[in-house]
């Protein structure tokens, strides 16, 4: 008897995920819970183990090919037993019957989806060329219907509608977009044969519709200042021991997420997102700490809840996000439900920048690299004259990336005072 | 100083109409006119035109369809002067109407020669003289447009005469020169010929309705000819003298020069903007080189509190368009949700005979944009109800991108075929293709079932040819 291997549901939100790699290959055979392929979800690499001991007899899916769940992958038996050539249609997670077939009609998407209003037939067909889901486009027709101009302008990822709004105070409020220069011009061909082309690979082109998006979505703006980190690093001489006792290796990133949790409590409007309805405001600090993945990519895996934990279950919570995404076991659902990233670029040496913003959120909060700088200490003479000192102090640019649609340069600039200070008063 | 929300300059359709929906919106609501209710269009265009038309299309067929229709007349007389006597009773019931709207709607109408002094307040001089000063937060001009004219040439109202004239005389010519072949030419061509008037068609562009598809002005020209109406195209008028019983133009030809006679000459070669006399100027309102206001999406123009429409903005000059624009423009006074018009796709209509009707890109005009195009046609001589009324020249043409089906135009001559564009418009307007036109079930026999058969030939193939 044969066992079908099926696209599982990886996460509550999870519908689909694209086949990276098969671990084992037709006429292979396989023990249950060894792992049979590898999965990608929104930026989590993840294996899929069989459900059976027996011989792989044919896989359904290419590697590379994304499907939604419940979609057939494989089929586990005896070898020379009998298997449908073509996948049958999908079904449900855990169905047990073969769904009645459908009409094979997955490139045109029905008009009058839930929750999208009419769809026009011209939208709908140029939705279907272009791979569009329309629930990411926002319609300008009347009642909000998406129209063919709605949709191109979609495609071609024109910048966001919404006008840029004066702040009027000096260049740190240019948008980002101004400090780097439009969109690069289209790469030509490779034409010269020392000429090479890397194949988009999913987490390269995730991240890549995802930064465009997020672009194209929020009106970017980057705020810039400067903290001491002295009594931070003195507070982490003096902890790192009995932390680590506790099991928590206690990163400089722990400080950093604590601060701005801080922060996120005093200026609740930076813990938002942006909607059509309103600007939704979030009760829990689910924070986001950007890790790097190397050649890999990138991954944000995020620390739920983080208002209700001390400095040191933010430290144990990092360790084992951190960990645990660099050997590609976390969970969809962890890199998912963030409502503030931290970046912290300083690591590779980055004294500053202006990361763009995890959609949907209202900011990012950017940390450079740690470095010794002499800086002048304002003081008083013992005669109680004002005199200052030059001192070596261990100083850190920290950015706020903020939506300007949500809040107001001043807003922001509170919100990155507060880390600021509760970095330079930690004790 | 009586203070109001929303002053409207002219009561054409556009002005009227915005007037109309302004009060609706709550808004204190006056209208300003030097000459009548109703504009050019219910007084001395659109409307009274319609009515001389279905008088011509009688006389034609009293005087040409006898032998086809099967009857004979004996000394049969038609009396021009009674059919313009009708026109003038339909545009004062109409004109009669919109005085009826106004009072239904509590707008104050002021009838009187507007100029205005800031952005905030006309004055009204009527024709006694008697001036009033009116206060307005806001001020749309509607001022409309005039016939234009050939330079050198006076416009007597005798021998040379532009719409205004012409559709007011109590008698027809026994023979007319008509210069330009838009819809007001092409109109009174078919008027007069029905009556039997020898016409001669001159037009300055290579083919008449030049602004239509180019398969338009060949089927037209074709009929046009057939019903004995004389065209020159690609013919310059030079210059016409005005003698005492009849005018002599001098027009210039690929042929060179020729002499035409005739009693009269229309003169038929566009509208300008009325712009000049009312300080706008002064204001600061910006004019387009061509002398039109400009306008934003909204009919604001650069001075905030006045703003335009119909006409005097030359988008289109249609009389819809300006109804239109002026919805758009009391919605956008008053905050309240509105539209933003699409000039491209307006519907254009001629009541010539055969009729023309249009929305949208000429094929030529959506290749020039790079679009891969399919066509549908269908030709009346297929329509069983066209065959039964007995006429049927024309057909109907349709364009749309064959990427994504978008209704890029259509081009329709033939009966009626002014009544046909409302499905397609819609259909553009709501992004469907001729799928959904093909397959919407049309009543039998209409005229527009050739519309449904055109989107089937788009799509394929159509059922009945």
């Amino acid at each position: 008897m044969s066992t079908e291997v099926i696209m599982p549901r990886l996460g509550e939100s999870l519908v689909e995920g694209t086949v990276t790699k098969w671990l084992r290959h037709p006429d292979d055979h396989i023990e249950e819970f060894e792992p049979l392929v590898e999965i990608n979800t929104d930026k989590v690499d993840t294996e899929v183990p069989s459900p059976a001991t027996g011989t792989v007899l044919k896989l359904y899916v290419a590697e590379g090919e994304t499907v939604r769940a419940g979609t057939l992958l494989a089929v586990i038996g005896e070898p020379g037993e009998e298997v449908p050539d073509a996948p049958p249609a999908d079904r449900e997670e855990g169905a047990t019957q073969v769904a009645p077939p459908k009409t094979a009609d997955q490139g045109t998407p029905k008009a009058g989806r839930d929750g999208l209003g009419f769809i026009s037939p011209v939208v709908s067909r140029i939705a279907a060329e272009h791979n569009v889901d329309l629930s990411q486009v926002s319609g300008t027709g009347s009642g909000g219907r998406i129209t063919k101009k709605d949709v191109l302008a979609y495609i071609e990822g024109g910048r966001s509608a919404a006008p840029w709004e004066e702040p009027g105070s000096g260049e740190l409020f240019r948008p980002t977009e101004e400090f780097f220069g439009d969109k690069p011009g289209t790469v030509p061909e490779p034409t010269g044969l020392a000429d090479t082309v890397l194949p988009l690979d999913a987490v390269r082109t995730q991240i890549a519709e995802h930064m465009v998006r997020s672009r194209r979505t929020s009106a970017h703006v980057t705020t810039l200042m400067e903290a001491d980190l002295g009594r931070v690093l003195a507070h982490r001489k003096e902890h790192k021991q009995s932390f680590a006792r506790e099991g928590a290796n206690l990163t400089l990133t722990a400080y950093f997420v604590a601060a701005a949790v801080e922060a996120l409590k005093e200026v609740p409007i930076v813990n938002s997102s942006w909607s059509e309805a309103g600007i939704v405001l979030h009760k829990a600090a689910n924070v986001g700490v950007a890790v790097s993945l190397g050649e890999a990519g990138l991954i944000v895996p995020v620390v739920k809840n983080a208002e209700q934990l001390s400095l040191q279950a933010i430290a144990k919570a990092i360790n084992d996000l951190a960990e645990r995404a660099r050997s590609h076991k976390l969970v969809p659902d962890e890199v998912q439900g963030g409502t503030f990233t931290i970046t912290n670029h300083g690591v590779t040496g980055s004294l500053l920048a202006t990361p763009i913003i995890h959609q949907p959120q209202c900011a990012i909060l950017g940390i450079g690299a740690l470095q010794k700088r002499a800086v002048v200490i304002e003081g008083l003479s013992p005669s109680g004259e004002p005199e200052d000192s030059l001192a070596i102090r261990p100083m850190v640019y920290l950015t706020l990336t903020f939506d300007h649609r949500i809040i107001d340069g001043g807003i922001g600039d509170h919100f990155l005072g507060i880390v600021v200070q509760r970095l330079q008063s930690w004790a | 100083m009586p203070d109001y929300d929303v002053v409207v300059i002219g009561a054409g359709p556009g002005g009227y109409v915005c007037a109309i929906r302004a009060a609706q919106l709550g808004l204190k609501t006056a209208i300003v006119d030097r000459e009548w209710l109703g504009g050019v269009c219910l007084n001395v265009g659109c409307i009274p035109s319609k009515a001389l038309l279905k008088n011509a299309e009688l006389a034609h067929v009293l005087r040409e369809r006898g032998e086809y229709f099967g009857f004979s007349v004996e000394g049969l007389k038609l009396d021009y002067g009674r059919a313009v006597e009708r026109s003038r009773e339909v545009a004062d019931r109409l004109v009669k109407g919109v005085g009826f709207l106004m009072k239904k709607n509590n707008i104050e109408v002021h009838m009187g020669a507007a100029i205005l002094r800031s952005p905030n307040s006309i004055a009204v001089t009527n024709s006694e003289g008697e001036g009033v000063e009116l206060g307005a937060k806001n001020i749309v001009v509607a001022t409309g447009a005039s016939a234009a004219s050939i330079p050198g040439l006076e416009i007597d109202g005798q021998r040379v005469l532009t719409y205004r004239e012409a559709i007011l005389q109590t008698q027809a010519p026994k023979s007319v020169l008509i210069v330009g072949s838009g819809a007001v030419g092409l109109e009174f061509a078919t008027i007069w010929n029905g009556y039997g008037v020898e016409v001669t068609i001159v037009e300055m562009l290579p083919r008449i309705a030049p602004l239509e598809d180019e398969d338009v002005s060949k089927e037209l020209a074709k009929e046009f000819r057939r019903r004995g109406i004389k065209i020159m195209v690609g013919t310059k008028v030079d210059n016409i003298e005005v003698l005492k019983t009849k005018v002599k133009a001098t027009v210039v030809g690929d042929s060179g020069k020729e002499i035409l006679e005739a009693e009269q000459a229309l003169v038929a070669t566009g509208f300008r903007p009325n712009t000049a006399g009312f300080g706008l100027e002064d204001l600061g309102v910006q004019l387009a080189e061509s002398g039109m206001v400009e306008i934003d999406e909204r009919m604001g123009t650069n001075v905030p509190g006045i703003w335009a429409i119909g006409d005097v903005t030359g988008k289109l000059q249609l009389a819809h368009v300006a109804m239109a624009m002026g919805i758009v423009c009391a919605e956008n006074i008053a905050g309240v949700e509105t539209i933003e018009l699409n000039y491209e796709m307006m519907p254009r209509a001629t009541y010539s005979s055969p009729q023309v009707a249009s929305f949208g890109m000429t094929e030529a005009q959506a290749e020039q944009r790079g679009y891969e195009i399919r066509v549908g046609r269908f030709p009346f001589q297929a329509s069983g109800k066209s065959l039964g009324m007995g006429e049927t020249a024309g057909w109907i043409k349709l364009i749309s991108d064959a990427r994504y089906g978008e209704i890029l135009g259509a081009h329709l001559i033939g009966p009626e075929v002014t009544e046909l564009l409302p499905e397609l418009t819609l259909a553009q307007g709501m992004e469907l293709t001729f799928t959904e036109i093909a397959r919407n079930v049309h009543a039998h026999p209409t005229l527009s079932e050739a519309i449904m058969e055109a989107a089937h030939d788009a799509e394929g193939q159509a059922i009945h040819i």
